[in-house]
């Protein structure tokens, strides 16, 4: 089923970094194995060499200040970040995702490191981090670098980490003042992935109300996360109304290529593209005017 | 307060099961805990095509892997074919000459592990002619279509035409004729336990199998054919189940045939566990159907004529697809009184996995499509549907009156009409259906059904169910019987009428485990009966032993043994209750009086066949059941209509007529778990999707189950209706409240939407385009 493999468990980043290293392109990280298992399992991946990260308690963190923002350790799970009092304080949405994303088992062991790594497009975070223009952390052999969360995906399931690297750090910076950000993914269930999802920042300029900035993520809709730039530049520029919103909506729609599988046609998902961008965007909306 | 029913000892009320502590701190053991000295693990060799020949079958390369110790394919079975009766034995242990669904067995391997038995079924080669395959009924049924089975034309597997009265006639003095299509998908039953065995042959003609089967006393009788061996030397004993609902587990698997084949090459215990991949691809189905139905009924809305049309997909093999088609047909004379009924059932053979009992059979799939249809019909009529059903149900008859439907069907007990009464008032029904919900995107409605089903179910041949209670000398009792409890409470039932009986406490009696060298033969765990019938055999074992020790106690007591009672423990003397003495001392004097007695008390189970005999499957007459339970159901669902998601609220009441609740607290979990977790869930998310052949979901995350956060906590009221026919009273509970949920359900989401779905399950795409469409045509009518 799974097959053999030699297992590792390094205690620091390094440590992982030197078996990086060492078995270039042949070793496979697992953090809490919550996708890794289920892609292992169905003969889709085997490995010669796991490195078990799960142990590296240097980055298992949640860090608040105002001027560096948030930054999370590629280690934390999904239900700390979820209960995390600075992030409900803060960055509200950040725990609002975590709330849908899987069952509590799921959340209590799988990692937000792991899961913006798995690169998979229905993915939750991914979009709202877009949303917040976070920034990653990444280590290698050569020392660190920080990429943008919207260039870390590079295809389905792929993600822009080279052989020797790991995800160390999430970098989310303080949103501007007067920015309301939320998100909404339709589920059958409470914890399925997406079949679509979308999600929303609103800046309005504090002078005027009009819209500064606008930024729409969708989930599961290309084989990345998708940024939906038409539909952002509908609403930049203008005071915002909800007719503007469905239109955004409408445009996003038209820039989404979802896939087809038992749980939609390209065709559905596509009318509910319309009606998460609109749901999202119009809680954002309020969330803008409040702030 | 617990509520409690009826006066007596020990049944009633609320009772700890007797497999709970077993369960919960892990003792109990399951075939996949099961470890032998020297055991071998077995894997299949699956076809990957759904309809193929088979050319030729080379397994020298797996033979030759290091680790092996044998291989096995259907050629060692020596054209061996097994089926679910006796005419319709039309299944290898592997195909041989072709294989006629997708991932159909071919061969198996024993190997000194899990991994090495892998690598060897890779190393089998199998070379296939692939053919052109039927993958629904419809495809199925054409003219020239390819064979499933080469004697079989048509691919006709079971077909069934019935008339009660002149349908045609009442159709022609009918005030409202309608006419739907309505539509069941394949379903998974949902056990969390796959297939697990470990077979070993202790001797050269003995077989030892312990697997993970409902129903023991299957595989007792097959693999005693299958091997040739006397049934005494076929031991069958019982793990603990991890639940079952019909089909898989009553019936043979690959493994089951693989183990003892495989065993018996090495010599060896060899042990094979389903994957969830396996139980999801190759396990048995709920039957997709095609439900037509014709209704005819008065202004007042009094049903005069019913017909139906049930088409079938069975699947690549017969399995028990003549007793799902009966099923389907024979309970549209009930709940509500019919006078004139036809019925064509049509179950083809396709290259889809074989289809077979679930939960609710058959009766599901006809009384969706009839109590949703009754709904459009009261609309039509604009009667409210509670009303309508009141006015069609079955009475409950006059104490030592019997029912007798158009097709013969008869039931001493009918609390239908309670069911629906008190559902009606418990919601307030007639104010929660006037008053529309409308929350943002969100729209609430609420919908109304009733349902039944048959208990103690008995088919042709043996239908007997058995107990032995033997009285151990410190008073202590060995309950013995071939009935399984694969998690619905039966054994704890059992104990409990056997200890009310006896005049002993529930912990005074130990109940074993299944072991056909032991036990007494039992039909199975299928169709509602173990209550029923391993009931009155508990009552009957009970009632010889209690004779033997009153007896003894009349000796004592110089009474008449008329004169003698015993009640929680104590013996006396019924007319001078001072004159008494412990149970324990009862039992000792019993023993140890020279030359001392053995207490063992037997019974069998005697009811339904003696009063009322057996149905014909083929003309469609006579009881299939003993009794009928009957249910009523209303659910709430919220719409969110701009998605097509629909949730089922906590808004939602159901009311069993199980007869007499003899442990009330199983019952409500029981009928809960029906209701929700097969009623619901078929209702809005459960559904194989599928492509020629291939299933396309075969994992837990895309075959969509509900988990506790969409569980609606339902409210389970009693009816109590005493069943002369069953062990004080009791009926079946819960495979009603399979049957009730999904028209509930259905008929709710047209309250809150105006859109009827005739299709199961009513997932979100199916439900927003049905919205679409009804808002264009509303704006085209503008
Ligand atoms: C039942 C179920 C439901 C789910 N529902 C959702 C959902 O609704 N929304 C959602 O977004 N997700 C969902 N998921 C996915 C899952 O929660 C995440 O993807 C998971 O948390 C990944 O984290 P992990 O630590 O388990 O990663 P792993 O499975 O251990 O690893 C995933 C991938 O990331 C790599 N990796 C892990 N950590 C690092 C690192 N620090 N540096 C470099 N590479 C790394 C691994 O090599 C692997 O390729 C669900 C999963 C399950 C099982």
């Amino acid at each position: 089923m799974i097959g053999d493999f030699e297992y590792f468990a390094p205690k620091t980043v390094d440590e992982a970094i030197a078996l990086l290293s060492k078995y270039k392109g042949e070793a496979k990280i697992i953090a809490g194995g919550q996708s890794m298992l289920v892609v292992m399992k169905r003969g889709l991946l085997t490995t010669e060499y796991l490195i078990d990260i799960k142990g590296i308690a240097a980055l298992d963190y949640i860090k608040y200040d105002e001027g560096e923002g948030l930054r999370i350790g590629a280690l934390t799970i999904h239900r700390a970040i979820e209960k995390s009092p600075i992030i409900q304080k803060h960055f509200r949405v950040l725990s609002e995702m975590e709330q849908n994303l899987a069952t509590i088992q799921t959340r209590n062991w799988g990692t937000i490191g792991g899961n913006l790594c798995h690169g998979d497009p229905a993915g939750d975070p991914a979009p709202v981090l877009i949303a917040l223009n976070a920034k990653l952390k990444l280590a290698g052999s050569g020392g660190e670098r920080i990429i943008e969360v919207e260039e870390f995906s590079k295809d389905y399931l792929e993600v822009a980490l080279e052989p020797d690297e790991m995800l160390t750090e999430i970098q989310v910076p303080t949103p501007l003042s007067h920015t309301g950000i939320a998100c909404e993914k339709l589920m059958v269930m409470k914890g399925d992935m997406g079949v679509v999802g979308a999600a929303v920042s609103i800046t309005l300029s504090p002078k005027d109300g009009v819209c500064k900035d606008a930024r729409i993520v969708l989930s599961n809709c290309a084989s990345v996360p998708l940024r939906a730039r038409g539909a952002e530049k509908k609403l930049i520029g203008k005071v915002l109304n909800d007719s503007l919103l469905v239109e955004a909506g409408e445009v996003a729609s038209t820039e989404a290529s979802p896939p087809v599988d038992v749980h939609g046609s390209a065709e559905y998902r596509q009318e509910m593209v319309k009606v998460f961008v609109r749901r999202a965007a119009t809680k954002a909306l309020e969330r803008a005017k409040a702030a | 307060m617990e509520e409690t029913f009826g006066n007596y000892s020990v049944i009633g009320k609320a009772m700890p099961r007797v497999d709970a502590r077993a369960k919960v701190t892990g003792e109990a053991k399951y075939a996949a805990d099961i470890e032998l000295p020297g055991m071998l693990w077995g894997q299949i060799k699956r076809s990957p095509y759904a309809h193929a020949r088979i050319l030729n079958i080379d397994t020298s390369k797996a033979e030759e892997l290091p680790g092996v110790k044998a291989v096995t394919t259907g050629k060692d079975f020596n054209g061996f074919k097994w089926g679910w009766s006796g005419p319709t034995r039309d299944e290898e242990p592997f195909a041989t000459t072709k294989v006629r669904y997708q991932y159909e067995g071919v061969a198996a391997v024993a190997a000194i592990s899990e991994d090495i038995a892998e690598e060897a079924c890779d190393l089998i080669e199998v070379e296939y002619e692939p053919l052109p395959g039927v993958f629904d009924p419809f495809e199925a049924m054409k003219e020239g279509a390819p064979l499933v089975h080469d004697n079989r034309p048509g691919n006709i597997c079971v077909e069934y035409h019935w008339t009660f009265g002149d349908v045609d006639k009442a159709f022609a003095e009918s005030h409202l004729v309608r006419e739907d299509i309505f539509q069941t998908p394949r379903m998974a039953k949902g056990y969390l336990e796959t297939p697990a065995v470990v077979a070993y042959w202790p001797g050269p003609d003995r077989l030892v199998f312990q697997g993970a089967k409902g129903s023991p006393y299957f595989p007792y009788r097959i693999l005693a054919r299958c091997f040739n061996l006397p049934l005494s030397n076929v031991r069958v004993i019982q793990p603990f189940i991890g639940s079952d609902f019909g089909g898989t587990k009553n019936d043979m698997t690959h493994c089951d045939f693989a183990a003892p084949m495989l065993a018996k090459k090495t010599g060896r215990p060899v042990k094979l566990v389903y994957t969830q991949f396996d139980t999801l691809t190759t396990d048995l189905r709920r039957h997709p159907m095609w439900i037509t139905i014709k209704t005819g009924v008065t202004k007042d809305g009094i049903l005069k004529a019913t017909y139906v049309k049930a088409i079938a997909d069975g699947g690549a093999y017969t399995r028990m697809s003549p007793l799902t088609m009966f099923l389907t047909g024979t309970c549209m004379t009930l709940p509500y009184e019919l006078p004139n009924f036809k019925f064509d059932a049509y179950n083809y053979f396709t290259n889809n996995p074989s289809s077979a009992a679930m939960r609710g059979h058959g009766l599901y799939h006809s009384r969706f499509a009839a109590d949703v249809q009754l709904d459009m019909m009261a609309e039509e009529l604009g009667l409210d549907p509670v009303e309508i059903r009141l006015r069609n149900a079955i009475e409950n008859p006059e104490p030592g009156k019997v029912y007798e439907t158009i097709n013969g069907v008869h039931m001493a007990t009918c609390g239908v009409k309670e069911c629906i009464e008190k559902v009606a008032e418990a919601t307030n029904w007639e104010e929660k259906r006037k008053t529309k919900k409308v929350e943002g995107h969100k729209s609430y409605g609420i919908g109304f059904s009733a349902a039944t089903y048959n208990g103690g179910t008995k088919l042709s041949a043996h239908n007997a169910c058995a107990a032995i209670v033997r009285v151990c000398e410190d008073g202590s009792i060995n309950y013995l019987t071939g009935a399984s409890d694969v998690g619905q409470g039966s054994d704890t039932v059992c104990c409990a009428i056997a200890a009310e009986v006896l005049g002993v406490g529930l912990e005074d009696i130990d109940i074993k485990r299944v072991d056909t060298a032991f036990t007494p033969v039992d039909p199975g765990s299928y169709g509602s009966r173990v209550t029923v019938l391993a009931g009155q055999a508990a009552m009957n074992a009970a009632e010889d032993a209690k004779r033997q020790l009153v007896e003894v106690a009349a000796q004592q007591f110089s009474v008449t043994p008329e004169e003698v009672e015993i009640k929680n423990r104590q013996v006396f003397v019924k007319s001078n209750p001072q004159r008494n003495m412990p149970w324990e001392r009862l039992v000792r004097i019993a023993c140890y009086e020279t030359p001392g007695k053995v207490i063992i008390g037997r019974g069998y189970s005697t009811q339904g066949i003696t009063i009322l005999g057996l149905a014909d499957l083929s003309k469609g007459v006579g009881d299939i059941g003993t009794n009928y339970s009957f249910t009523a159901q209303a659910a709430e669902v919220e719409v969110d209509v701009e998605t097509g998601v629909v949730k089922c609220t906590d808004n939602s009441v159901i009311a069993h007529d199980c007869g007499f609740p003899l442990n009330p607290p199983a019952v409500e979990t029981q009928v809960q778990g029906g209701s929700y977790h097969q009623g619901v869930s078929a209702a809005l998310y459960e559904e194989f999707k599928m492509d020629q052949g291939q299933t396309l979901n075969p994992n837990l995350i895309d075959y969509m189950r509900p988990r506790a956060y969409e569980a609606p906590m339902t409210k389970v009221l009693h009816v109590v209706t005493n069943d002369p026919y069953g062990p004080f009273g009791a009926k079946e509970a819960s495979e009603g409240s399979c049957c009730s949920a999904p028209p509930a359900l259905i008929n709710a989401i047209y309250d809150a939407t105006g859109v009827w779905i005739k299709d199961l399950p009513a997932q979100p795409e199916k439900v927003f385009w049905a919205l679409k469409a009804q808002k264009e045509k509303k704006q085209r009518k503008k």
